[in-house]
């Protein structure tokens, strides 16, 4: 469908001073959301404060419902979209985990439910720095999972996440991930796009099965070895046509908005001509960039990769630009415990992204920032520096632990 | 020699869920152990779609053994499967199954000969006759035997058990069935050590009483039944969704919309025969049917559909005229078709067949099944033909 | 800003009138032939009665229990009603979700029809254990929404294991009863609508009931939890044909002497007030009568019985408010 764009000067109204998690509340807002389940855990429940504020100050309109733990909140969130209405939920962490069994039944349901993710280490101890294992726990069971780098990316990939969810050819729910403290806290400048230019991008949701007394069909009967097969196929298929349909939905967002995502799934910094480069998720960019340009000016040619769209995983894209490097040090900020070469979960990734590249970079890994310890501009170049003198060979380390007493 | 080759026995037992669980669960379980102290490698399970059994759904259990593989082999051929596609021994331990076996929606209902294997045996707990369960059996291109061990089948509770000796009589029956899985010595010698001589005494009789005839390919009938067809992935609705319940509701027999993919109607051991001429539609069988199967008639009766009845006997116990609704053995009957409609064609007729079938005897179960049961006369009330 | 609800003044009525005999109950079946569930099962009866008793216009959720995999195994459904599947201890929750879904899409006149009513059901582990709190959340929300628990008094799917609503004593797979311990089973009924009632005042209708007796009670329970309107909760006793251990001819009688006999009390909440639907005070049948006739009760000993009519005698002898709360004697103030 050709999008004549909305003129994009007018596209935002306005900017204003916000956090990762205000940001999100306006994308709420602006998205024509129904239904709204909240429940308190540091570091993502502003969103539910501004969303809330929004309702009573007659900004928006969304029935908001106070759950009375994680579990009935995301159930909550889930059957609303099952009679098809959009909803929106959030939680970090531990509170995450609780919610653990609605999460997943509403991917194998296919209900495109979007929730906000404020990265938060699990307990225990009950620590509320950032530490992606939360949403992580859920990269295998159909939920499409995006990290954002800055509250702008936090309040667009939002809307985007509702437009690639609700697409026919996905019914996937979506998660958007955002570091705690570093983005749900820290304020900037953010442009708030207009009602009109949203309602241009996101159609109403209207989903062709949900329950309606027209059409009364049986969601999720209990099924036998004759059917999880076909089930599961089905949703792995979806996970298959969601990299096109983020593609489709970035552009026409960049043409609604006049905005440059031009590459949805990652974003390179400086990596054209590198020889080694980093490459991590969320707020871990904005150390790595500086360390890449602080080594440039040592005559090391570095580069960061910001990974963003985790699932769907950009497989050959991601292979084809690292496969230019020489070597490559993955940034964890994850714990994983007795993992092949006790590697964290983005390592696996990559290096498994990898085997199949026809150059053969040495990929290394590094666990930092782990409860929201601070990783430092020399920390990242201490990380490039290990990459560049690294030979690769079998008795190499391949996992430093960096910012950690020791 | 393929491991499919290799010596071996795999036995199915066909029982009715929980009333027969752990009679089945006790039989497999010590035909393992017999086969064992005849230096076999033996092992057994259930089906694992049968459970959560249900009171009177069509449920099996499995025992393999072999003197020549290993029990990992034996494993791999047998064990790794949800349910064997072939046996060479099937016991089935309530004759009403020759009807067909339905365990579950899409399953369809099968024969309960439907995986013998040619020369396989299958043994029926039974008071029929070979031609009389023949005359049900879905016929084969090959030849294979069956066998009948005379006995009512033996049902229980889920906590009290009825100890009846079936399961040593059914252990006798198999050792004369096929001495090449278990031989009598050993039988005998197990029961005798496990349950004491009286129970011996019972396996040895029922090694002797076992009649058995071999079947030649062709007898039978041809199965009225079709196998459903399982979509591919590409061929049903994404999101774990299915068509609900549709269809216009209408007065008179099959006029309630109903699922199509799962009829129930193989659950039953015994069926309630209505009197029509008796019936003061008061509603209450139509009431309280767990199982929606009355249709309610423009007249103002009520019609069970027997492909979805299964059996419970809520309606005779609800209603309140004397022999207007009476629970009868489900083996007296061969169809399915509304009594309603035979009732209008010919209500005489129909009296007097309804009341042949009734027989002289009422059957009342005690309240705990297993605990035995009374009979009582029937009252033979007069036609009241309107 | 918000609209509530406008429901027609026919859909009123309709949800407001009462079945007065058997014979007024609509012939309809939104729940119907074609389920996996015993010979007998009273539960199936809960199913078909409510949706018999709230109509077309109904959404539903069935959170995992018997009631669930029983009614739809293997994908395919008795349902003539949307009907979804929900998790163990979302009864609660998942009710709330569809009734704010609605209601938001009616607000924003996305939803042209009125809306449907919603009935969510779970069984006594998953409403009486794992989701009481998400039914304690359901019921301080304003939303249009039925709760209904089926209490076959275990995890009757998974076998028979005891819940928090087993009666005392009772043979389960986790209280079998042993060589050493004849009574491993030693929790008493925890007594749910007693305990939400007299945490949610604003809670218009409440009550316990038994599907099948007295005839039609409990389709009327359902028809006037629906006509009171906001979050209703309904609590009944379902005979288990396999768990109870007795011939599925007789669920009926034993429903009716689980009411009878006082040890399950029959009652309704209306508003704040309690209508008894059976009055136990007066007359009560010998508990014995009803534990006799189930093989879960075949080890009780003469101590045993005796122990279960002194607990079901208490409580409607010595409760200020017999068979519904648990407190004893006069009000007084602490000296």
């Amino acid at each position: 469908m050709a999008v004549e764009s909305v003129s994009v000067k007018s596209a935002y109204e306005r900017e204003e001073l916000l956090n990762g998690c205000q940001a999100v509340s306006h994308a709420v807002r602006l998205a024509d959301v129904d239904v709204v389940a909240a429940y308190p855990i540091r570091p993502y429940t502003e969103v539910m404060d501004q969303i809330s504020k929004f309702i009573a100050d007659g900004e928006f309109y969304a029935e908001y419902i106070i759950a009375d733990g994680e579990h009935s909140q995301f159930e909550i969130g889930k059957h609303a979209v099952s009679v098809g209405a959009r909803a929106f939920v959030g939680s970090s962490g531990t509170g995450w985990m609780y919610a653990t069994e609605a999460l997943v039944a509403t991917a194998t349901d296919r209900l495109p439910l979007v929730a906000m993710c404020g990265n938060r280490a699990l307990d225990d101890p009950g620590a509320f720095g950032v530490e992606h294992n939360d949403a992580l726990m859920l990269r295998d069971v159909g939920w499409n999972l995006v990290w954002v780098d800055t509250a702008q990316q936090a309040l667009d990939t939002t809307l985007l996440a509702y437009r690639i969810a609700e697409d026919p050819a996905v019914m996937m729910p979506t998660a958007v991930s955002l570091d705690g403290a570093f983005l749900t806290h820290s304020q900037h400048m953010v442009k708030i796009p207009t009602k009109e230019a949203v309602d241009q991008f996101l159609p109403p949701y209207n989903p062709k099965v949900k329950l309606d007394p027209d059409n009364p069909v049986s969601i999720a009967p209990q099924a036998n070895e004759d059917w999880v097969m076909e089930i599961r196929r089905q949703n792995y298929e979806a996970g298959k046509r969601a990299k096109g349909v983020i593609y489709r939905a970035y552009r026409e967002f960049n043409e609604i908005f006049g905005t440059h995502y031009e590459n949805p799934f990652f974003e390179e910094f400086m990596t054209a001509d590198a020889d080694f480069v980093l490459i991590g998720m969320g707020s871990i960019a904005m150390p790595a960039k500086a360390a890449v340009k602080e080594m440039r000016r040592k005559g090391v040619k570095a580069g960061y990769i910001s990974l963003h769209w985790l699932r769907p995983f950009p497989t050959e894209e991601l292979r084809k630009a690292l496969s230019r490097f020489r070597g490559i040090g993955v940034i964890d900020r994850d714990f994983a415990i007795g993992t092949p070469d006790l590697g964290g979960v983005l390592f696996h990734e990559i290096r498994s992204c990898m085997y199949r590249s026809s150059s053969r970079p040495n990929i290394l890994n590094f666990i930092s920032g782990l409860g929201a310890r601070d990783t430092s501009i020399e920390d990242c170049m201490r990380m490039i520096d290990i990459v560049s003198h690294a030979k690769g060979d079998e008795t190499e380390q391949v996992v430093t632990w960096i910012g950690v007493r020791e | 020699m393929s491991l499919e080759q290799a010596r071996m026995k795999r036995i199915e037992i066909h029982y009715r869920g929980i009333f027969q669980k752990t009679l089945a669960k006790r039989i497999g379980g010590d035909l393992v152990k017999i086969a064992v102290s005849q230096g076999k490698v033996a092992f057994s399970n259930g089906r694992y779609s049968d459970s959560p059994e249900r009171d009177g759904i069509p449920a099996k259990y499995f025992v393999y053994m072999s003197d020549e593989l290993s029990e990992e082999d034996l494993e791999a051929v047998c064990g790794a499967k949800l349910e064997a596609d072939k046996v060479d021994i099937s016991i089935v331990l309530d004759d009403t199954m020759i009807k067909g076996v339905e365990p579950w929606a899409w399953y369809g209902i099968r024969p309960v000969n439907d995986r013998l294997v040619a020369n396989a045996v299958q043994v029926f707990v039974s008071n029929r006759t070979f031609d009389d369960i023949l005359s049900h059996l879905e016929k084969k291109d090959f030849a294979y035997r069956i066998g009948i061990l005379p006995g009512e089948a033996s049902f229980s509770g889920l906590w009290y058990y009825r100890d009846d000796g079936t399961d040593v009589r059914v252990l006798g029956a198999v050792a004369r069935a096929d001495p090449d899985a278990v031989d009598i010595d050993h039988v005998l010698e197990y029961v005798e050590k496990k349950y004491g001589k009286e129970k011996a005494a019972m396996a040895k009789k029922a090694y002797e009483e076992l009649r058995l005839r071999d079947v030649r390919p062709g007898e039978g009938i041809v199965w009225p039944y079709q196998k459903p067809v399982l979509p591919k992935w590409t061929e049903f609705q994404e999101g774990v969704v299915v068509e609900g319940v549709k269809g216009q509701f209408r007065k008179g027999p099959r006029g309630t919309p109903r699922n199509p993919h799962f009829k129930r109607g193989t659950s039953k051991t015994q069926r309630p025969v209505i009197r029509f001429d008796l019936c003061t539609k008061c509603t209450l069988c139509w009431y309280e049917c767990p199982d929606e199967v009355f249709d309610v008639t423009p007249e103002g009766y009520y019609d069970p559909h027997y492909e979805y009845c299964t059996g419970c006997g809520r309606c005779a116990e609800a209603c309140p005229v004397e022999e207007c609704i009476v629970m009868v053995d489900e083996n007296r009957f061969d169809s399915y078709d509304s009594p309603w409609e035979m009732y209008r064609k010919d209500p005489k007729g129909y009296i007097e067949w309804v009341e042949s079938k009734k027989g002289d005897e009422r059957v009342v179960p005690s309240y705990v099944t297993g605990m035995g049961m009374r009979v009582e006369k029937g009252k033979k009330v007069p036609a009241k033909v309107r | 800003m918000m609209v509530e609800e406008e429901l027609t003044k026919e859909e009123l009525e309709r949800r407001a009138k009462v079945y007065r005999g058997v014979h007024d109950i609509d012939l309809e079946e939104y729940y119907t032939s074609g389920h996996r569930t015993c010979q007998g099962c009273e539960s199936a009866l809960v199913m078909r009665s409510f949706a018999k008793a709230s109509g077309p216009n109904t959404v539903v959720t069935g959170a995992t229990g018997c009631m669930y995999v029983a009614n739809t195994s293997y994908m395919s459904t008795p349902w003539a009603v949307p009907w979804m599947h929900t998790q163990l201890g979302a009864g609660g929750s998942s009710a709330v979700g569809m009734a704010a879904g609605l209601r938001a899409l009616k607000n924003k006149g996305k939803l042209k029809k009125d809306i449907p009513h919603v009935i969510a059901f779970c069984g006594d582990l998953g409403g009486g254990d794992m989701g009481l709190g998400a039914i304690s959340g359901a019921l301080q929300t304003d939303y249009d929404l039925l709760i209904i628990i089926y209490d076959n008094e275990s995890a009757a799917n998974t076998d028979i294991q005891a819940t928090g609503l087993t009666t005392w004593g009772a043979q389960t797979t986790f209280t079998p009863t042993g060589s050493v311990h004849r009574i491993m089973q030693k929790r008493w009924k925890k007594n749910v609508i007693g305990m939400m009632a007299a945490g949610h005042p604003n809670v218009r209708y409440l009550a316990t009931a038994c599907a099948t007796y007295p005839a039609g009670d409990y389709l009327n329970k359902v028809r006037k939890a629906l006509a009171a309107g906001g979050p209703t909760l309904i609590h009944t006793i379902d005979p288990c044909t396999k768990g109870w251990d007795y011939h599925p001819r007789y669920t009926g009688l034993i429903g009716e002497l689980a009411v009878k006999t006082g040890i399950f009390p029959d009652y309704e909440i209306i508003n704040g007030k309690v209508y008894y639907t059976y009055d136990a005070r007066k007359k009560r049948v010998p508990v014995r009568e009803y534990l006799e006739k189930q093989g879960r009760f075949s080890h009780f000993t003469e101590e045993d019985y005796e122990y279960v009519q002194s607990m079901v005698d208490e409580m409607w002898e010595d409760w200020e408010i017999p068979g519904v709360v648990p407190f004893r004697g006069d009000l007084k103030v602490a000296d």
